[in-house]
């Protein structure tokens, strides 16, 4: 007989007292485990099956060797010995679960996947976005699994629609499939097998506009908000903007908009900058007094964003030139400071049916609105059918007359950024017939509602455009 | 209950529940319990013997239990749970899991995706089903 010690897992404490080492006297492992449970009993049956033989479900060493290895019960100990009790360590993954839902969730072929989405169903891809990078489906939503929930609405607001989820192999998209059933949407069912059934099938297959690596990280925080997200990015990636003007409100707009992301961005400006600019117009600097200005906001915006491409148009706008400036662009941010590039900006849109986004300041004030006659959903006002013609030219002074404070073309020129976004975006609700009033002396905004003017002479429903003018003339006549 | 684990044991775990994807993974916790919350001091990797079904299934080898047994006597610790992961399954115990439990120990459960871990559970035994226990 030897002293041995038996060690207790804390799974099994709660039959030892609360002992985690029992000290008994045994020649063998069996004779030990017996001396074990003749003191606590309720070990008995967690150790040894009715026959006396070793549960499957514990292992017992002596040192460090399984009993098993050895001659089992029979092992012989020696004084001192140290006999560790294991419980074993298992477990699984949710097979059953997976089971479960099988029997639950309708599955089909890639084939018939494709035909019902042919008929109206939406493909969903819940796999995460490196996947997807990979290639999906054409047409297939690319939601993700993480904000599927939150993000399914948006995509597909009425319960009634039918919805078919895929993941990479038909495991994923059960679970998420469960959730939207959850979720109250009535036809829900889940492609067997997967993108790797479906490409395997030989069904279309399309690599998706993906942003790299250093994309990934630099918009980030746009990637976070399902409003932008990667598909949004891209978005931004491949759209072209025009600013009219590197001034005031150009000069913040296109600095956010090239932070942003927004892939091309024209600029429009014939001007040098001037010392006086300083005090607003923050793309330049005082070290490029004198220097173009299309020239310092380029130096100022690829040293932001080096992957914007910035396309300069060094020429004073006018009627002969705007078409062939404009056209490329698919949205124009007005940031103009006189009234005869404000109407030729105004009618190139109208024409070449862009729209406008429109900003304006004066000393302490200023305004922000889009013009969009040619809006697909809900239209809105042209500049004209709010001002069929310029105010005399004491009614309207130009910054360089009345002052402005240095930050109001701040406050207002990312109000015009913002608005570009979301038009680019399509995500919210563009100022198209509201006009946004900003008063920093009060610190109020207040709204206007705009209409839009039926019978304008350049955005009335049916008329054909009635050409440029000479603008330098059209506003200085108003003068007279 | 609570299970208490701190950032750097979680980046541990995620490390390791990353690099074996897609297959299970599993190892031990070690700590000390007082007053309903289990403080986890060390964590251990350990060898799945389940080579055959380790896409989904589990088991401990008990050389690296014993290992980590040792080490925790040895710092004054004691085992007091497991944690495993789910390979692009949810962080819930399956049945599988319940028919293996013990008593007494924290099972923390970490669901892992392509992308990495996408969430991370604990559950404790409580007669015949799992009971969802704090992780902070």
């Amino acid at each position: 007989m030897s002293t041995v010690h038996v060690r207790i897992p804390m799974p099994l404490r709660g039959c030892t007292g609360g002992a985690d080492e029992v000290e008994v006297q045994a020649a063998t492992v069996g004779e030990a485990l017996h001396a074990l449970v003749g003191r606590h009993a309720s070990l008995s049956p967690r150790l040894l099956s009715p026959e006396g033989t070793l549960r499957p479900f514990v292992n017992v060493f002596v040192g460090d060797r399984d009993v098993r290895a050895l001659r089992g019960l029979d092992t012989p100990l020696s004084e001192g010995d140290v006999l560790a009790v294991i419980p074993a360590v298992a477990g699984g993954s949710a097979q059953e679960v997976l089971a479960e839902l099988k029997a639950r969730i309708p599955e089909i072929a890639p084939r018939e996947a494709l035909a019902q989405q042919a008929r109206g169903a939406l493909l969903v891809d819940v796999r995460e976005p490196d996947e997807i990078a990979q290639g999906t489906a054409p047409g297939a939503l690319r939601l993700g699994r993480s904000f599927l929930e939150l993000r399914i609405e948006r995509a597909a607001p009425d319960p009634r629609q039918p919805l078919i989820l895929m993941c990479g192999s038909g495991a994923r998209s059960l679970f998420a499939a469960a959730d939207l059933a959850r979720l109250g949407y009535a036809s829900v069912c889940s492609l067997a097998g997967g993108f790797t059934r479906w490409k395997g099938e030989g069904l279309p297959v399309e690599v998706p506009p993906t942003l790299d690596a250093a994309a990934r990280e630099r918009y980030s925080r746009h990637l976070l908000m399902p409003e932008v997200g990667e598909a949004g990015q891209v978005k931004l990636q491949a759209s072209k903007v025009l600013l009219v003007g590197a001034g005031g409100l150009g000069s913040p707009a296109a600095y956010y908009l090239a932070a942003a992301g927004v892939g091309t961005l024209g600029i429009v400006d014939h001007d040098v900058v001037d010392r006086s600019n300083l005090q607003r117009q923050i793309l330049h600097n005082d070290a490029r007094v004198g220097t173009s200005k299309v020239a310092s906001a380029r130096q100022t915006l690829e040293a932001l964003n080096p992957t914007v491409k910035v396309v300069g148009h060094e020429e004073h706008l006018s009627s002969a030139n705007v078409e062939r400036i404009f056209g490329g662009y698919q949205l124009v941010v007005d940031g103009c400071d006189n009234f005869a590039t404000r109407y030729l900006v105004n009618d190139a849109c109208v024409r070449l049916k862009l729209p406008n986004v429109h900003g304006s300041v004066y000393r302490f004030e200023g305004q922000v609105s889009v013009f969009w006659p040619a809006r697909p959903q809900r239209p809105g006002p042209c500049y004209r059918c709010l001002y069929p013609e310029p105010p005399p030219p004491e009614y309207a002074p130009s910054c360089a007359e009345a002052g402005v404070l240095g930050v109001l073309p701040g406050v207002i020129g990312l109000l015009q950024a913002t608005e570009a976004l979301k038009i680019l975006l399509g995500v919210g609700e563009p100022l198209v017939g509201r006009l946004l009033y900003f008063d920093a002396l009060r610190a109020s905004f207040s709204t206007l509602q705009l209409q839009r003017d039926p019978d304008c002479r350049y955005c009335g429903e049916g008329r054909a455009f009635p050409g440029y003018v000479d603008y330098e003339r059209f506003c200085a006549s108003a003068a007279a | 209950m609570a299970l208490e684990l701190d950032g750097a044991l979680r980046e541990r775990l995620r490390h390791w529940a990353q690099q074996g994807y897609p297959w299970e993974c599993c190892g031990l916790l070690l700590g000390r319990g007082a007053e309903g919350v289990v403080r986890v001091v060390e964590v251990t990797s350990a060898r799945n013997l389940n080579t055959e079904r380790a896409q989904d299934r589990f088991e401990l080898d008990p050389q690296d239990f014993l290992r980590a047994d040792t080490l925790a006597r040895e710092r004054g610790l004691e085992i007091v749970g497991v944690w495993h992961t789910h390979p692009d399954h949810p962080a819930v115990p399956s049945a599988t899991d319940l028919e293996s439990a013990w008593e007494g120990w924290s099972y923390l459960i970490l669901s892992v995706a392509a992308q990495g871990v996408q969430a991370m559970r604990s559950w404790r035994l409580a007669g015949r089903e799992f009971v969802e226990e704090h992780v902070s």
